[in-house]
């Protein structure tokens, strides 16, 4: 048997370890170009609010306060305005060519029915094939409705007896990057340093280099060590880079204790490289381990809360939910990033991480020594 | 003389498939031990059964005395290994590589840098230290692997296939240094293909289906009874023209066997049939000039053994 706790030997594997990495191009491409990739994906393309929604419009009306409907749509940014249209079938036509996502339908007596203070219909066609946007327009079309109406007519205000303005915490502006970037870096942490691992393990058994350092007299806990350190400073390298980007090109700055989230990271790149040894004691080929990472990184994208809040899901994928690290580290990332939450609120996410980052690399050192002789 | 390797009953099964079966031998130290077989016969699995990279299912083994189980941690200074595929890391230079093995044999750094020295004047490795070892040619591939498995001095080196697919030239070469370094009283222990090598090593094992069906020097291997049966008779006949010759021979009623080696026939006949009929019943074939008796040589002996134990 294999002395378990024995690290002579974990220098020689960090020396050839590093040097891998270091020579390798697609290996740094991927630890420095996939993750500023992705971060300038999902920060810049995937924006959430809704502005510059292409829109047309039919008028019937002859008196100039449907103009300066228009000119309001046009002004508050979330419309732009790219034509009139001859009629009402028009509009439609325009939404199903895809021309426009918004068509409004202003009625003959838009501006005299306003001036007589008798309720001015405006028939509003939104695109619900683009479900963000449907919702938003109808909310920006009413609001730019009623504050025009109010501007017009103070006594528009009796047909609003409950003026609620809602206050936004934490993100006033909803900006998109707030909500994702941070979410995306435990994403981002997940897949390079779980990927990694399992591909430089999986090819040193199938290229049999592996039997070639089991027969030398380094154990078996030096062997990991020496696997897991490198890939541990490339997944800080990436952790500090995402930061930076986030703080300096996303403008997300972060509210709480950096050192807190560093740790929690820490906590957190052992579950991933922990999951990456895992997947190499059963992949028999590279290919087939990074099969099994996207098996690993398709729900952990999708159903950590990265996208869709974990609360809204049905029961059984808030189920599968709870059970991936991810969720539980999206919560620190954004408790502290964006709430500025202490260890003590954020308590029960911080220790599931830390937890799932024991279990994870115990199990996996637990199962790689058992298939290693 | 004391055994260096010793193997007893060992066995290796994997579900039902018995790789190894219940193999039985000794190697006496300083002296170059040929394990050979087809392929998929057990030589790889019982080289790492003594490395200690497959654990036996059954028997037991030892290297210098230490046993192949519960002394492996021990049992990893007294040996080198050099698997049959080239095991180097391709993206590491040559030196590189050497670095690593000495460092994971705990070399100290004026050690590292003396052993170092040493090998790669032995195996003539300096104008290649600064080259991926990816881009070395096979040969020296396997004389850089053959290197950093002797960085610790082992006295006992498992060679799986070490001249597998590299060209004759490096082959030879390779030989050169296993024999230079027996003398220097090392144990080689080697699986491989090649008859001329088998002939080369001072004992020989066969194995076939996981079984050690022949094991000795090549001189008692040729002697073996199974292989020389007593009604019959082994000929050698030299040939210009081989085809027509082997076919007209393999005619003959009282013909066991025949098989070609280049210029020359080996065949198998029943002692009832003399030289003298077999050389009046070739007389209408021209090609051939003369008929001797001989041994058998390695490749017969294992062709027959093979042929015994398919039965």
């Amino acid at each position: 048997m294999r002395a378990l706790f024995d690290f002579h030997g974990m220098g020689a594997m960090v020396y050839k370890e590093a040097r891998h990495i270091l020579r390798e191009p697609t290996t740094l491409a991927l630890i420095i170009a996939m993750p500023l990739m992705q971060l300038l994906i999902y920060g810049y393309a995937i924006n959430m609010r809704v502005e510059h929604i292409t829109t047309v419009y039919y008028s019937e009306d002859s008196g100039r306060l449907s103009d300066q409907f228009i000119t309001a749509l046009q002004g508050s940014g979330a419309f732009d305005i790219v034509g009139r249209v001859e009629s009402p079938e028009s509009l439609r036509q325009a939404i199903v060519a895809g021309t426009a996502h918004v068509g409004f339908d202003i009625p003959q007596n838009f501006s005299a029915d306003i001036l007589r203070h008798k309720p001015a219909p405006v028939q509003v066609l939104v695109d619900g094939s683009q479900s963000t946007i449907a919702e938003a327009a109808a909310a920006a079309a009413a609001q730019i409705g009623t504050s025009m109406a109010l501007s017009l007519n103070s006594r528009a205000i009796k047909f609003q007896p409950i003026d609620v303005r809602p206050m936004i915490l934490f993100n006033p502006s909803l900006r998109s990057p707030n909500f994702l970037v941070p979410g995306l870096i435990g994403l981002v942490l997940q897949n390079i340093t779980m990927v990694l691992m399992a591909l430089s393990v999986v090819a040193e058994r199938a290229r049999g280099t592996l039997d070639q350092v089991l027969v030398t007299p380094i154990g078996t806990t030096a062997l990991l060590l020496g696997k897991i350190i490198p890939y541990t400073i490339v997944g800080f390298l990436d952790f500090g880079l995402v930061l930076v980007m986030m703080t300096t090109i996303f403008q997300v700055p972060i509210a709480g204790n950096l050192f807190v989230l560093l740790v929690l990271g820490a906590g957190f790149l052992m579950t991933s490289l922990g999951l990456g040894l895992l997947i190499s004691t059963y992949a028999q080929s590279q290919i087939q381990a990074l099969l099994m990472s996207a098996f690993l990184v398709i729900p952990s994208a999708l159903l950590s809360g990265m996208f869709f809040q974990v609360q809204l899901m049905p029961p059984i994928m808030r189920v599968v939910a709870y059970t991936l690290p991810l969720t539980y580290f999206l919560e620190v990332l954004r408790g502290i990033i964006v709430r500025g939450a202490t260890i003590t609120e954020l308590w029960l996410p911080a220790i599931a991480t830390i937890l799932f980052g024991l279990a994870a690399l115990g199990l996996a050192s637990l199962r790689f020594a058992r298939t290693s002789a | 003389m004391k055994a260096a390797i010793a193997l007893d009953g060992l066995t290796k099964q994997y579900g039902q498939r018995t790789v190894v079966d219940d193999v039985t031998f000794a190697v006496p130290s300083g002296s170059i031990f040929g394990l050979l077989g087809p392929n998929g016969s057990g030589k790889s699995t019982t080289i790492k059964m003594l490395c200690g990279l497959v654990l036996p299912t059954s028997g037991s083994g030892s290297i210098d005395g230490l046993d192949i189980v519960a002394q492996s941690a021990a049992i990893r200074w007294h040996i080198g290994y050099m698997a049959q595929s080239n095991t180097m890391y391709e993206d590491l230079t040559a030196d590189e590589n050497l670095e690593f093995y000495a460092r994971a044999y705990r070399l100290g750094p004026a050690e590292r840098r003396d052993r170092k020295e040493t090998l790669v004047n032995l195996m003539g490795l300096g104008p290649f230290l600064d080259v991926r070892s990816g881009l070395l040619s096979g040969g020296w591939q396997r004389r850089l692997a053959l290197a950093c498995a002797l960085l610790h001095d082992p006295p006992i080196v498992f060679l799986d296939e070490p001249t597998a697919g590299i060209d004759p030239v490096a082959r030879r070469d390779l030989w050169d240094l296993f024999f230079r370094l027996a003398e220097a009283g090392k144990t080689f222990f080697v699986t491989t293909h090649y008859m001329d090598e088998a002939e080369r090593c001072s004992e020989v094992g066969y194995i076939y289906n996981g079984k050690l069906i022949a094991c000795g020097t090549s001189v008692a291997l040729r002697r073996l009874a199974s292989v020389n049966r007593p009604d019959t008779t082994r000929y050698a006949i030299d040939a210009e023209e081989i085809m027509p010759t082997f076919a007209a021979v393999r005619a003959l009623p009282y013909v066991r066997d025949a098989t070609i080696f280049g210029h020359e026939l080996h065949v198998v006949v029943e002692s009832t049939a003399s030289a003298e009929r077999l050389a009046s019943d070739l007389r209408g074939h021209a090609g051939w000039q003369a008929i001797r008796c001989v041994d058998p040589s390695l490749e017969d002996v294992f062709v027959t053994l093979t042929r015994e134990s398919e039965k």
